[in-house]
């Protein structure tokens, strides 16, 4: 097996590789930009009425002052030591802050995107199989409907519904799934509820289209002449080779369950990296804007790995570099 | 084509009164004759409405009766009633909502076209010359299209709108700046598949020069595909941009704005949930109308490469 592990390692670190000079790009521009804001950081901790002797000593402690290329490396030094700095006003270590948001902010996505794929692969399969009736119409109009409505249109249409109207789930509020399950379980349905419609809509569309077309393949047409019962065909014939361009959908999709997050989570209180990051941007805590750039980008470099990856054990035909 | 099809021949004269209403019954226009070329009724209504949209925002100002969108013109919160100015009702200070969504499409049309302009021009220019000249250029297209695609939209904007503050000048270039890799990558892709063909071949024998080779004879053959895309991203805009308006970080108060007027009626949603269909009704048909405009432009594009 060492041999035939030796090809993925390589295939993971070239992607690895590649994916430096994006996580550069976004955190040196992250950093540039911080220093087009209005108001130094130490102004900003410090407040109004600070004297220049202050906010003097506190530039020399923390660097706030220093031009943007010596302030990225320093930052970076930090971050290849595992030290993404404090936050400004708090003076937490930021890295220890992420960790717990980014397994709530991870908790929605992850239930979203199961929630879609147990909908919409299905069904997909279904209309696939059966092209031009009437539920096969019904949901392709469905679909290009919810793919029209925003994130936030969502948030407030269900929040009233559900919250407001039936008071069935809570509006605002959060409980960590490892201090109480249950209640934790309570309050990310809403959340989940508002990311899945959207994320449902846009898998169906492409599985069905990739259903579709793999339906058209002539071993299909083959099991079909040899009489093999349609759902047999579909699940050991169709599914898989069709799996790739999903696995694919799912990753790139993750980019809009993170934005989507920022709107969940400021509409209910969620604390996860989206709200994190819009109280950031409000105190202008750029530490902490900074650390969640890095942590995006991050992200989608290992999903990417992961789908690449996911390829290959789907679909042996596919050369892993 | 339909549409030709729908044109009765207009000679032969109508004798008995039966068959004369099934002429004009004939001729009447129908929805299901409404057609774009090798498109759907649902896509022609979509196109009519984006076009109807257009022409609301630019002559907004000079709908005769219409309330001004930033001052009071009645009691706060009424429902929807059968006046102009109070047909979508009004809102917590008794402005009139239809006119707010009216002027709000006015801001939201504009920010989105000009958006559009900026990622078009520049993704244009960059994308054809990393086309053409490949080597560097092209590594920073990629990386350039790499970066945008692994971060979510919104989290850019409110970088840089957070660091530049808000305006509509400073939102228009910052949402911009989000499709510039998109069209690029088009760009580049078009330019490349249009290199090696016999008409550049033919050009180039002819002692063309770059500029022409790119401008006179490559660029009229990426129209189609950018076109194609330029719906779906502009759907994608208008909802970055309602969400930046939503999460109040959009185009500055009182000035009105589709985020921002379902941002504040949340507020009063419990006692006055009608009050949110005018905005909500507005960006999602909106939205709906760009991407199916776009589907068509896709299918359109797609069908003509299998042909040729």
């Amino acid at each position: 097996m060492s041999a035939g592990a030796l090809p993925y390692l390589k295939a993971i670190s070239t992607r690895l590789l590649a994916g430096i000079p994006v996580f550069i790009l976004v955190t040196f521009a992250a950093t540039a930009l911080s220093s087009l804001a209005p108001g130094s950081a130490a102004q900003l901790i410090l407040g109004e009425n600070a004297s220049s002797q202050q906010i003097a000593e506190l530039n020399a402690a923390y660097g706030y002052d220093l031009p943007v290329w010596e302030r990225y490396f320093k930052w970076l030094g930090g971050v290849v030591q595992g030290d993404f700095g404090r936050t400004l006003f708090s003076q937490q270590s930021v890295a220890k802050l992420l960790v717990d948001r980014a397994a709530v902010t991870f908790e929605i996505a992850f239930l979203a995107m199961f929630v879609s794929f147990i909908i919409a692969v299905p069904l997909a399969l279904y209309t696939a199989s059966h092209p031009g009736k009437l539920l096969d119409t019904v949901l392709r109009s469905i679909a290009s409907v919810l793919l029209s409505v925003p994130t936030f249109v969502t948030v407030v249409l269900l929040a009233y519904i559900f919250a407001i109207v039936l008071r069935w789930l809570p509006a605002t509020g959060w409980e960590n799934f490892s201090d109480d399950p249950l209640a934790n379980l309570w309050y990310v349905t809403l959340p989940v509820l508002c990311l899945a419609p959207h994320q449902t809509a846009y898998l169906y569309r492409v599985a069905r289209g990739e259903f579709l077309a793999t339906l058209q393949e002539d071993f299909v047409t083959v099991a079909r002449a040899k009489g093999m019962p349609l759902s047999y065909i579909l699940l050991r014939h169709v599914l898989r080779p069709s799996l790739p361009q999903v696995l694919t959908v799912l990753g790139l999709s993750m980019t809009y369950l993170l934005g989507g997050s920022f709107i969940v989570e400021s509409y209910f209180a969620v604390p996860g990296i989206g709200w994190t990051i819009l109280s950031a941007v409000n105190s202008h805590d750029f530490p902490v804007v900074q650390a969640i750039l890095s942590l995006t980008v991050a992200i989608f470099v290992v999903i990417f790995i992961l789908v690449d990856l996911g390829y290959t054990l789907i679909d042996p035909r596919v050369d892993v570099s | 084509m339909t549409g030709a099809r729908s044109r009765k021949p207009a000679g032969k004269p109508v004798a008995d009164p039966q068959s004369l209403s099934e002429a004009v019954a004939a001729a009447r226009p129908r929805l299901s004759r409404l057609r774009l070329p090798g498109g759907t009724p649902v896509e022609a209504v979509c196109a009519a409405f984006l076009l109807l949209l257009v022409l609301l925002a630019l002559f907004v100002d000079f709908i005769p009766g219409l309330a001004s969108p930033n001052f009071p013109y009645g009691d706060f919160s009424q429902p929807p009633d059968l006046t102009l100015n109070g047909i979508l009702g009004t809102d917590a200070i008794g402005r009139s909502i239809l006119s707010r969504v009216l002027y709000g499409a006015r801001t939201s049309i504009s920010i989105v076209f000009f958006a559009t302009l900026i990622s078009l021009g520049f993704g244009l220019l960059f994308g054809m010359v990393a086309g053409f000249y490949r080597g560097s250029v092209e590594r920073a297209v990629d990386l350039y299209a790499n970066t945008m695609a692994s971060l979510p939209p919104i989290l850019v904007i409110l970088a840089l709108v957070a660091s530049t503050g808000s305006s509509v000048f400073t939102i228009t270039v910052a949402l911009g700046i989000l499709d510039i890799g998109t069209y690029a990558r088009v760009a580049k892709g078009g330019v490349i598949s249009q290199s090696n063909r016999d008409y550049i071949l033919a050009a180039r024998a002819m002692g063309a020069s770059d500029a022409r080779l790119l401008l006179k004879e490559i660029l009229p053959n990426l129209v189609p595909a950018l076109t194609a895309i330029v719906p779906t991203l502009m759907a994608g805009l208008i909802i970055t941009e309602g969400s930046l308006s939503f999460l109040g970080y959009g185009i500055p108060a009182p000035a009105p704005s589709w985020g921002g007027m379902i941002a504040s009626s949340t507020d009063l949603l419990s006692r006055y949930p009608l009050l949110i269909f005018g905005p909500v009704l507005a960006i999602v048909i909106t939205v709906y109308a760009l991407n199916t405009v776009g589907d068509y432009f896709a299918r359109r594009l797609s069908s003509r490469e299998r042909q040729g």
